[in-house]
């Protein structure tokens, strides 16, 4: 058999209602699938029936990642987590949560791909998989504590190299809005009450191995500069966003926020970021500051340095220091992490005693952190607090708790915008404690049903974002009209795609942006301006597709979707124009398995059709169309009645949305009445068995 | 004696010193395959014996890679690069430039905890780098083979693989723990300066890695450990020649 470079060769099992681990051949048994998503997909169609519930024993909750991962392919650091979510709603579906840090790399190091996690233990338990050695271990006296400790302890059994992947409270008390966590601050929402239920605590890797490079390694080392040579700012925003000397654009939107008079104030000596010429590769690291992107430019004094995961050039987690909490809220000083991780307090609150962008939000963020992180809490890319917000201001909390209930909530520091509040509200979320802890840990789907308020209603205002089935919009049409909202269709909770926002977002002027587009979509209408909108057009759909199959592709080959692709560059002598091959030269010398673009592409489209055959099998229906590609109300409305194309709105028009789905459903050869794919486009994927298994279900179109 | 040192130079190979070494004067040098060995005349009676080999004084390095710990954002990529780029493998514990060790909680370790280095602590984040160490070199007087020698272009201390048996005498032997071993080939490695163009610190996102004229850090960068166990007692009783107060 030919021995490919890239992947660590094995997939871990363990068996927690047995105590037993065995391995598998990664490529033998997944190489058509990748790694990542593409093993989470696999195992859940092949292994965990339809009707099965998140909770249950028989669910299973795959941690994979890919050939990249672990190598120096510029962000590659992110793990995906494939199980059935348990905030899907009505009914749970497979989804994917995707953690970032040091996890990937260091389970590919210990010499797996993946790890499937199988059954229930008895009792708490955690898992430690040092290089060859599994050990399912007692766990009990971790149970109970915050994820921060669980980190140490285990890390010191392991050694400070260890890299544990930890619930809190939250996921041990099963709440749906719980996360799982590794390296402080990167978590993967929604699959924390998942490992909850099978008892499981945390999962602790030591890995002292290597990630052999299959082909040529000079080759590898020329194909790695390259790569970074195109690399921008986070989100690939390729234009900074105040006027460099070197710079011909720049872009007040932008993350590439260094510059130079702006530092990293608390790092001792402060350290100037500087002009950050993109063709200075040793200073790519100054380019991103998440904190001072969302917070503004008064982070930068509390910013100690980019941080990240690992191999990522691009330090997206802001570490920040801020003695002031220390004393007043007795809490570390020290926190880091990126945007809703980052937000997570501050999105509670309506507003500030010193307005939104005072010091006060900044202290909210390192609560929010300080809380959510050890806790182990999902915010739902901030449904959480949009619904906690109106919950509130609208009046349910009050009218849905008894009054002693409401009374233990100190609702006059909520109004004020104190943090402390937060101390209040997110251990009981975490312990289910009284009827909003309760109500607010279900996600929303089981929430708005719980407390019998009307999906449609939460559907109709605009600020919420809700989009469907439980979860929010992810850069859907206020981003990216027709191909945002395509894409916020095809997924059972947020689609967490950024394919088209970093295009869009990059900062590049509209004409460059429709240059590029007519070479790699075919037309330069596949891109509007924000907010200027023009009618449906075939490229749009080709633009979505492709989209969502380099979402897959990066989750499948472990490079960071939050990143790529890499289309547009820094570089003016390119014309601006990235590289949209690299994901396919990346595997070829990684693997020593050479795939050109097309016949990459081709494997992520069989990932991706995989994961809508999973929808339709565990939906029991094939009219996606009908009822599972649907569109809250606010995208076909417009606050101040602009119409639809008209300039300053985002607004979607209902005839141009299905015209749309038909675009989009042709693309991937999908039936258009249903929005299901047809045996011939499972049969092109090369899964000709999951065709004959639909069928059987009566569920192929036609 | 000159004579007898040549003499003896033509029937020794560079692992077989010893003997060459005892005919020569205090003050004399002999340069083998990038080796210079000084052999010193009060071990006449052991080295006669054959029981120990002479201590090793090699040619200063020409250049040494810096680290500045309040720069680095603990991206790991100077070890990527270090293991890809020369090995053709991705493999943090071979790295020779060492992060990943003291990334979580900085070269305390664990039990530092909230009040060490690393992520977990202030976000200091220690890089750990060969200090291409004047006389005494540790790994060189440890290793049994004289597999660490002197390499051109810069005179970096490298292993010579084809000397070096894999017994990791020099792993122990390093205070500074800078010796990495591949499991692969079953021998030892170190930092080779990659002929003075570090693949690390080209690799470094946030240029927290600088090539510069070699320094000596030897007695100012904290060891990690005490490598006593390494020495063998001759050797030991032969640094006391030179190093007695």
């Amino acid at each position: 058999m030919k021995t490919y470079g890239g992947w660590a060769g094995k997939v871990l099992r363990v068996d927690l209602s047995t105590g037993r681990s065995r391995t598998e051949e990664t490529v033998d048994k997944y190489k058509d699938y990748l790694g990542g998503t593409g093993i989470g997909y696999k195992v859940m169609w092949d292994e965990v029936p339809a009707g099965t519930k998140p909770h249950d024993p028989g669910n299973k909750i795959i941690f994979a990642v890919g050939p990249l991962a672990g190598t120096g392919a510029p962000c590659n650091g992110r793990i995906a987590i494939t199980t059935l979510w348990p905030t899907c709603a009505p009914k749970p579906l497979v989804a994917t949560g995707h953690m970032g840090g040091h996890f990937a790399a260091e389970l590919k190091y210990a010499g797996y791909d993946a790890i499937v996690i199988e059954g229930k233990a008895d009792h708490p338990v955690w898992l430690s998989v040092a290089d060859g050695k599994v050990e399912v271990k007692d766990g009990r006296h971790l149970w109970g504590e915050g994820i921060r400790r669980t980190t140490a302890a285990i890390s010191q059994i392991m050694g400070p190299e260890a890299v544990v992947a930890a619930i809190g409270p939250a996921g041990e008390n099963l709440v749906p809005m719980s996360n799982v966590m590794n390296s402080i601050s990167h978590s993967a929402g929604g699959a924390g009450s998942v490992m909850g239920s099978k008892n499981l605590k945390a999962i602790g890797v030591r890995g002292t191995g290597s990630v052999r490079i299959g082909g040529n390694k000079d080759e590898w080392e020329k194909l790695v500069k390259y790569h970074l040579s195109l690399l921008g700012a986070n989100n690939q925003h390729v234009v900074p966003n105040a006027p460099q000397p070197w710079a011909e654009f720049w872009s007040p939107g932008t993350r590439w926020v260094g510059s130079k008079g702006r530092a990293w104030g608390a790092a001792a000596p402060p350290i100037e970021t500087g002009t950050c010429e993109p063709h200075n590769l040793n200073r790519i690291a100054y380019r991103t500051n998440n904190a001072a992107f969302y917070l503004g430019d008064a982070a930068w004094q509390y910013t100690v340095r980019g941080n990240g995961c690992t191999g990522c050039p691009i330090r997206c987690h802001t570490m920040v220091k801020m003695p002031a909490v220390a004393s007043k809220y007795g809490i570390s000083e020290m926190g880091q992490n990126t945007c809703m991780g980052l937000l997570f307090g501050w999105v509670f609150f309506k507003s500030f005693p010193a307005g939104l962008d005072g010091r006060a939000n900044m202290e909210t963020c390192m609560v929010g952190m300080h809380l959510a992180d050890d806790l182990g809490i999902w915010c739902n890319y901030g449904q959480l607090q949009r619904d906690f917000q109106k919950l509130y201001y609208e009046g349910h909390i009050k009218a849905k708790l008894g009054e002693k209930e409401f009374k233990s909530y100190s609702w006059d520091k909520y109004e004020k915008g104190d943090p402390s509040f937060l101390f209040e509200l997110l251990p009981r979320i975490a312990a289910k404690e009284g009827e909003l802890a309760c109500a607010l840990g279900l996600g929303t789907g089981y929430l708005l049903e719980r407390w019998s308020i009307s999906e449609a209603e939460w559907g109709k205002d605009h600020d919420l974002a809700y989009w469907k089935m439980g979860h929010p919009k992810h850069h859907s049409c206020e981003e990216v009209g027709q191909c945002g909202t395509l894409i916020n269709l095809m997924y059972n909770r947020d689609p967490q795609c950024h394919s088209h926002v970093n295009f869009i977002r990059n900062g590049l002027p509209l004409q460059v942006q429709k240059k590029l587009a007519a070479e790699i979509w075919g037309a330069p209408e596949a891109v509007d301006a924000i907010g200027a909108y023009t009618p449906m057009h075939p490229s749009k759909a080709r633009m979505a597709k492709w989209s969502v199959l380099r979402k897959e592709l990066h989750d499948s080959l472990s490079l960071c979707n939050w990143m790529g692709p890499w289309v547009a560059s820094p570089l003016k002598e390119r014309g601006y124009r990235g590289d949209d091959s690299l994901e396919s030269m990346l595997y070829s010398v990684a693997t020593g398995d050479k795939l050109d673009r097309q016949e990459l592409d081709r494997v992520a489209e069989r990932i991706f059709v995989l994961h809508r055959a999973l929808t339709i099998r565990d939906m029991g229906t094939k009219e996606m169309r009908a009822r599972h590609d649907l569109i809250p109300e606010w995208a076909f409305e417009d606050e101040s009645g602009k119409a639809p194309f008209t300039k300053g709105t985002t607004r979607m028009d209902r005839k141009d949305v299905e015209t749309a789905k038909d675009m989009f459903y042709d693309e991937l050869g999908w039936d258009r009445a249903t929005g299901a794919p047809t045996a011939e486009a499972y049969r092109k994927a090369g899964m000709g068995d999951v065709a004959i298994e639909l069928d059987r279900r009566n569920l192929l179109p036609g | 004696m000159g004579s007898g040192c040549e003499r003896d130079r033509s029937s020794s190979s560079a692992s077989g010193l010893a003997g060459a070494v005892g005919l020569c004067s205090r003050r004399q040098f002999l340069k083998v395959g990038g080796l210079s060995v000084i052999g010193m005349s009060a071990l006449g009676p052991l080295l006669a014996r054959g029981a120990v080999k002479p201590l090793i004084i090699m040619e200063q390095a020409q250049g040494i890679v810096i680290g500045d710990p309040t720069k680095c954002v603990g991206c790991r990529r100077c070890e990527l690069a270090c293991t890809e780029f020369n090995d053709g493998k991705a493999a943090p514990t071979l790295a020779r430039i060492k992060v990943d060790r003291n990334l979580n909680f900085g070269p305390k370790g664990v039990f530092a905890g909230q009040r060490g280095q690393g992520n977990w602590g202030n976000g200091l984040v220690v890089q750990d780098l060969c200090k291409q160490c004047p006389h005494p070199v540790p790994c060189a007087d440890a290793c049994p083979n004289d597999a660490i020698v002197v390499a051109p272009p810069v005179k970096a201390r490298v292993v010579d693989p084809d000397k070096c048996t894999g017994c990791k005498m020099c792993l122990r032997a390093c205070p500074w723990e800078m010796i990495s071993f591949d499991q692969d080939s079953g021998k030892a490695t170190k930092c080779n300066l990659c002929g003075g163009k570090p693949k690390c610190v080209e690799a470094c996102p946030a240029q927290s890695l600088t090539y510069l004229p070699w320094r000596d850090l030897t007695d100012k960068v904290p060891v990690r450990t005490a490598p006593l166990a390494a020495l063998s007692p001759e050797k030991s009783a032969a640094c006391q020649e030179c190093h007695k107060r």
